[in-house]
């Protein structure tokens, strides 16, 4: 495996996620944010897991600081410029994320690979306008990244075949378990994953059954590690709702999307799930 | 007959049957086709009817075991695909009538589903928990609506990953594993569909669309055509996946 240089934009808790996948796989990064402050927590957070690791005897104290020293921490665009491959995982709006790309597209080298990490938004959109959008292409990671094994590639309108191939490649070199997708709402997993939630909602609407019950069988007939209820508070359900929201526009408001109304009351009363205390369960606040 | 207060009549179609056939076995009862219980009606306790596909043929098998049983014999019927209550029309004894749920394989499922017609009476749904439980299943009870809780949910998460393959935005292999390592599904939903049955799966989604009538229920026409072409899974060596032997391994 060569060595990369990949930057990494956003530093909230995917972006520093993402950044030590790769610097434990022996990349380079360049991680970047805005903010100091946000900077400085995510610095913290490398620290404390590489730290964890070296108590657990994962790694040396050695190898824990080579592995801490290949992580750079800035706040100026400009230091993207040698990137080979820059991961882009800032909040998803799409007039941030196209500037942010916009920028990109003038800093970095015509070859470097422009991935952004977003779960909603069309790939294809991002990239429209832009020079060389066949090196801009979807890259999903699932939270928490360092844990979980999946990300979806996906091929906009315009990515070229090549850099598709090649993003599948960085994606098996980090350890993860790539799929590829092409452009579509919600991509693979939340678009499969929407009748899960909806259609409990569903259920618990007409009251075919309430929560504990639907958890319950989830759980113990079907298998499922956890209910559909359950999982929406430890999502968030505003989080939820808004992926639901956004698949549904997507589609142009195909029915099997449609959100639901007792989610919403849940969102604008700001019973969210866990961060709040109070969603589908209550929690202790 | 010693046996004669554990025989109980096992009738339908649906992949469920033989997996009933054997749990029943295993479990002390006596297993009657319609045809045998016909012979000696009066030593049936219980019965349990599992068509889905074909509700022309549940009919008439309900009609059947309704006028062959003694009123108060418990007839439990799957609500997969039509809900208890449209079932226990169909019976000139609705009360004994009720609804349940599950799909293969049994030995998976910890918990099966009870929805009681809304003429089931309350002894039915008695002796429907006993009986279940009497397998070793737990239950749990439902209103009367098409596909219960888990099947229903289920089907709209495979119908949803049939359209996905459809529009060939991935390949069936990619939808699986995205499902199993992004979310911690137990199964990806092409190839738990497979095992389960594809004829099944697209019973409830039309069987929900037929009651509900929303375009939300819109079968995949991919999952419709293979059902058509009986390619229903693992059971006929094809489905989502193609198999070496009816019992093989995914190719």
């Amino acid at each position: 495996m060569n060595t990369k240089t990949v930057g990494v934009i956003g530093a909230g808790t995917m972006g520093a996620g993402i950044a030590l996948v790769c610097i434990r796989k022996g990349h380079q990064v360049v991680l970047l944010d805005a903010n100091q402050a946000v900077l400085d927590k995510a610095l913290a957070y490398l620290q404390s897991i590489l730290g964890k690791d070296v108590e657990k005897g994962k790694i040396s104290e050695q190898e824990r600081a080579d592995t801490l020293a290949r992580a750079k921490l800035v706040s100026d665009m400009e230091q993207l410029a040698q990137c080979d491959i820059v991961i882009e995982a800032v909040p998803e709006r799409l007039d941030l994320k196209k500037s942010i790309f916009s920028e990109l597209s003038r800093i970095c080298r015509a070859d470097a690979l422009l991935l952004t990490n977003t779960s909603s938004i069309s790939i294809t959109q991002i990239a429209g306008g832009l020079p060389h959008p066949e090196r801009i292409l979807g890259f999903h990671f699932f939270n928490p990244a360092p844990v979980m094994p999946l990300v979806e590639v996906i091929r906009g309108k315009k990515s070229s075949e090549e850099n598709v191939q090649a993003a599948y490649r960085f994606a098996t070199e980090l350890g993860k378990v790539p799929v590829l997708v092409t452009d579509t709402p919600g991509f693979i997993v939340n678009r499969i994953a929407r009748p899960y939630y909806n259609e409990a909602l569903r259920i618990l609407g007409d009251h075919v059954a309430e929560v504990e019950q639907v958890d319950r069988i989830m759980k113990r007939a079907g298998g499922f590690k956890m209910g559909p209820f359950e999982l929406q508070d430890m999502i968030g359900i505003d989080i939820n709702f808004a992926t639901t929201e956004s698949v549904y526009t997507d589609f142009f408001h195909e029915g099997r999307f449609k959100p639901s109304r007792i989610q919403q009351r849940m969102v604008q009363a700001g019973s969210l799930g866990r961060k709040t205390g109070e969603g589908f369960y209550d929690y202790d606040k | 007959m010693t046996m004669t207060n554990k025989a109980v009549v096992l009738a339908g179609t649906s992949p469920l049957f033989a997996e009933l056939q054997q749990l029943f076995t295993e479990k002390g009862y006596q297993v009657l086709s319609v045809a045998e219980a016909a012979a000696e009606p009066a030593a049936v306790s219980l019965a349990v009817e599992v068509s889905n596909l074909d509700l022309q043929q549940k009919g008439e098998l309900i009609r059947a075991l309704d006028s062959l049983l003694a009123p108060a014999v418990p007839i439990l019927t799957t609500s997969l695909a039509i809900t208890a209550t449209e079932v226990a029309s169909w019976a000139q004894h609705p009360k004994r009538v009720c609804g349940f749920g599950t799909l293969v394989p049994l030995a998976e499922r910890e918990l099966i589903e009870i929805a009681p017609a809304l003429q089931t009476a309350p002894a039915t749904i008695q002796a429907a928990e006993v009986f279940f439980q009497s397998l070793g299943k737990e239950t749990e009870i439902v209103a009367d609506e098409v596909g219960l809780v888990f099947p229903r949910i289920l089907s709209l998460i495979i119908n949803e990953a049939a359209f996905t393959l459809m529009e060939k935005a991935a390949t069936a292999s990619d939808i699986d594993i995205a499902m199993k390592k992004g979310t911690n599904y137990p199964y990806g939903p092409l190839e738990w569909a497979d095992r389960i049955g594809l004829d099944e799966i697209f019973a409830i989604v039309r069987g929900l669309q037929r009651d509900l009538a929303e375009e939300r229920y819109r079968p995949a026409p991919l999952l419709r055509k293979l059902v058509l072409a009986g390619r229903v899974g693992v059971r006929s060596g094809q489905g989502f996946y193609t198999y070496e032997s009816k019992v093989g391994v995914k190719a």
